[in-house]
């Protein structure tokens, strides 16, 4: 019934190693492999949940979809999962890259991260000073959210600064020339304007006029979103470089009396750049490759954080910080498992982890459960708050830089996760590109 | 004597898992009664809108099924309402809008993989009805799957369907003098006209159950779906 892990036939099939880590997920690291044709659920191995929930966990760490109708009609067997993987022929197939390590080579021309840069707003204020502002308690924010302190905007500061300085630092760390820029993709949670914040920045940078502009949205995961639509313009050759910036103002939206203390009080301002390159022309061997996106949404937590105009010109915003908590916590875990399978990098093995950090205890939470050194995750929201789709480009900007100080082959991948209302969930990888 | 709706029949595992409403004290509730012994019947040979005349008796049962109640005696058929009558009643009773709300409680995401469950010393019944925006039936590797969407917007995946009806019908769907493809079949239909039966129908209209605790773990499942399928749909794919 079941085969000694040490004749592990399939030790060299990506495949076979895919589908055995996700029951091992699953039905635990006690639960011996089940040799190829048991039927899972007739012996007992696991039951109907079980089964549905190991599938859903290929499904997911495949890249694929549809993936349990293929198997209607067929026993519940490593052999007919691994049949249906073989079958589909779809990109969910195309793990390769899981025998090849991190770097083989695709088809499409792979975007390479060559700059990056990130700002927060000029004014560092005490989270005491921000707890008496919105009539909470002095050490409130700190104690229970492990934020010293924020960063705010000066009066000159707003969306359209933070990103331009960014994007103007990222631009000459990547030694690339603003009219290099094929598009620029924005996104920001709290700049609603118009011109909207792609069109100003475009003219701020006086980038080529045939260059694109283009905002996207996802509000905390925009940052993701936005390296996606940059990843599939240099991937089919629509784009050489592309820039890639977030820019979020808080403080002037999530003011004292507008909203609650215990959910204004978390969000600082601050901004991220990236300059993304095709490999396909570009002989540099600085940067990072990116590697492959997964995304969804768990709409099960739609209802814990909802924020909408009132007619009055307000905000109502519904928060349940506890499930959201809770949710943020699970859903990153969930994320980065399926990031580390799909990419077949040991979470051991990462150098740093860009996530969206709600607030910095919930970070220290998430590094518990991942069973990684919180000091893995570069601390953001601990000194500037929550910076909205901003707080993962800053955290992937730390890790950059602190990468640079390292030997080109001592560069370890770094892992990208985060969220957003709906709930928006969305992961990545990154690594060196040598 | 009490008289009970009825209003669901689950399958679980080989037995039957049966609830219906009781009229009492102005206030229109569920009960599941029990065989003495065990928590199903082998044999259930009523349908849903059926009313019963039966002798039920308090049961200590454990938390979240406050529901339970003991059979002391057999059923007796006095009368049958139409699915939109029996409808009209399960609207009077244990509803909710939002997913805490169910159960009365949290509801939890399976961190491992699909599925969400309740604890078992958190929730507050069993049983609970809801509208539906948006409602989904898929067949993933031979489990009867359901996904949909609340009033809230909250929106739940993976729901193993265990309503009698709809897995007789389904069965029936796959059974092999239906001829080849039986599976894309189906899957085609589920994909298009049950979305439009279903949505369309003025009693649309569900139960989502808690399992019994299970690994400590009480998991969410679809009770009951209406309108129920009618077997000329069969013939529609």
């Amino acid at each position: 019934m079941t085969r000694p892990s040490n004749t592990r036939s399939g030790e060299k099939d990506p495949l076979r190693r895919l589908v055995e880590k996700c029951f091992q997920r699953e039905a635990g690291l006690s639960v011996p492999i089940p040799d190829e044709n048991t039927n899972l659920i007739e012996n007992g191995i696991l039951d109907s949940m079980g089964w549905v929930s190991f599938l859903r966990a290929v499904e997911s760490a495949s890249g694929g979809a549809e993936f349990g109708s293929s198997l209607s009609e067929r026993s519940a067997s490593f052999a007919s999962v691994l049949e249906a993987l073989r079958n589909r022929g779809s990109n969910a197939t195309d793990v390769s890259h899981f025998e090849a390590g991190p770097n083989a080579s695709k088809t499409v021309a792979p975007a390479i991260l060559t700059g990056s840069s990130a700002a927060v707003g000029s004014r560092i204020v005490p989270s005491e000073e921000v707890d008496r502002a919105f009539g909470m308690p002095a050490g409130k924010l700190r104690n229970r959210a492990g934020i010293e302190s924020l960063a705010y905007v000066a009066q000159a500061e707003n969306e359209l600064t933070l990103a331009a300085k960014a994007a103007q630092e990222a631009l000459r760390a990547a030694a690339c020339g603003a009219q290099q820029l094929d598009w620029i993709v924005t996104s920001s949670e709290t700049h609603h304007d118009y011109p909207s914040l792609s069109a100003q920045l475009h003219s701020r940078l006086l980038v080529r006029e045939n260059c694109g502009a283009l905002d996207v949205g996802g509000a905390c995961l925009g940052l993701l979103n936005a390296f996606v639509f940059a990843q599939s313009l240099i991937g089919s050759g629509r784009a050489q470089t592309v820039a890639v910036v977030t820019a979020d103002v808080h403080s002037r939206t999530l003011i004292p009396g507008r909203v609650a203390g215990e959910f204004g009080g978390l969000f600082g301002d601050g901004a991220s750049a990236f300059v993304l390159r095709s490999a396909a022309g570009n002989d540099s061997s600085e940067g990072y490759r990116l590697g492959e996106f997964l995304f969804g949404c768990a709409g099960q937590y739609a209802a814990a954080i909802q924020v909408s105009d009132s007619k009055d010109g307000g905000l109502t915003v519904q928060f349940d910080g506890e499930a959201l908590s809770r949710a943020a916590i699970t859903r990153l875990e969930k994320v980065l498992a399926s990031v580390e399978l799909r990419s077949g990098i040991p979470r051991g093995s990462v150098g740093a982890f860009a996530t969206h950090q709600p607030n910095p205890r919930l970070v220290v939470l998430l590094a518990k459960q991942c069973g990684v050194s919180p000091s893995t995750f570069p601390p953001v929201a601990q000194v500037s708050g929550n910076l909205g789709s901003s707080t993962c480009g800053a955290a992937l900007h730390q890790a950059l830089r602190s990468a640079s100080k390292q030997g080109r082959h001592d560069r370890r991948p770094i892992f990208l996760a985060s969220l957003g209302p709906g709930l928006l969930f969305g992961g990545g990888w990154l690594t060196p590109h040598v | 004597m009490t008289k009970l709706l009825i209003t669901e029949i689950t399958r679980m595992g080989p037995a039957f898992c049966v609830i219906g409403l009781q009229h009492e004290q102005e206030k229109i509730q569920s009960i599941r009664p029990v065989p003495a012994f065990t928590n199903g019947w082998k044999h259930f040979p009523h349908q849903r809108g059926d009313i019963l005349e039966c002798a039920l008796a308090p049961f200590p049962g454990a938390k979240p099924h406050v529901e339970d109640r003991v059979s002391t005696r057999g059923f007796e058929k006095s009368s049958t309402l139409r699915e939109a009558e029996t409808v009209t009643f399960l609207r009077k009773a244990e509803m909710a809008q939002s997913l805490p709300d169910l159960f009365d409680c949290p509801v939890h995401e399976n961190k491992k993989g699909s599925g969400l469950f309740a604890m078992p010393n958190e929730a507050k019944r069993s049983i609970c009805g809801c509208e539906t925006q948006n409602l989904r039936l898929e067949l993933c590797a031979n489990e009867l799957r359901a996904t949909l969407a609340l009033p809230s917007g909250e929106a739940l995946r993976d729901l193993p369907v265990v309503d009698r009806d709809w897995r007789d019908f389904i069965e029936a769907s796959l059974s092999p003098v239906r001829g080849a493809n039986r599976a894309a079949r189906l899957d085609r239909f589920l994909n298009s006209q049950f979305h439009y039966k279903i949505m369309s129908c003025p009693h649309h209209f569900i139960r989502l159950g808690l399992t019994r605790p299970f690994h400590d773990l009480c998991w969410l499942m679809l009770d009951t779906l209406f309108p129920l399928p009618r077997a000329e749909w069969l013939e529609e794919f």
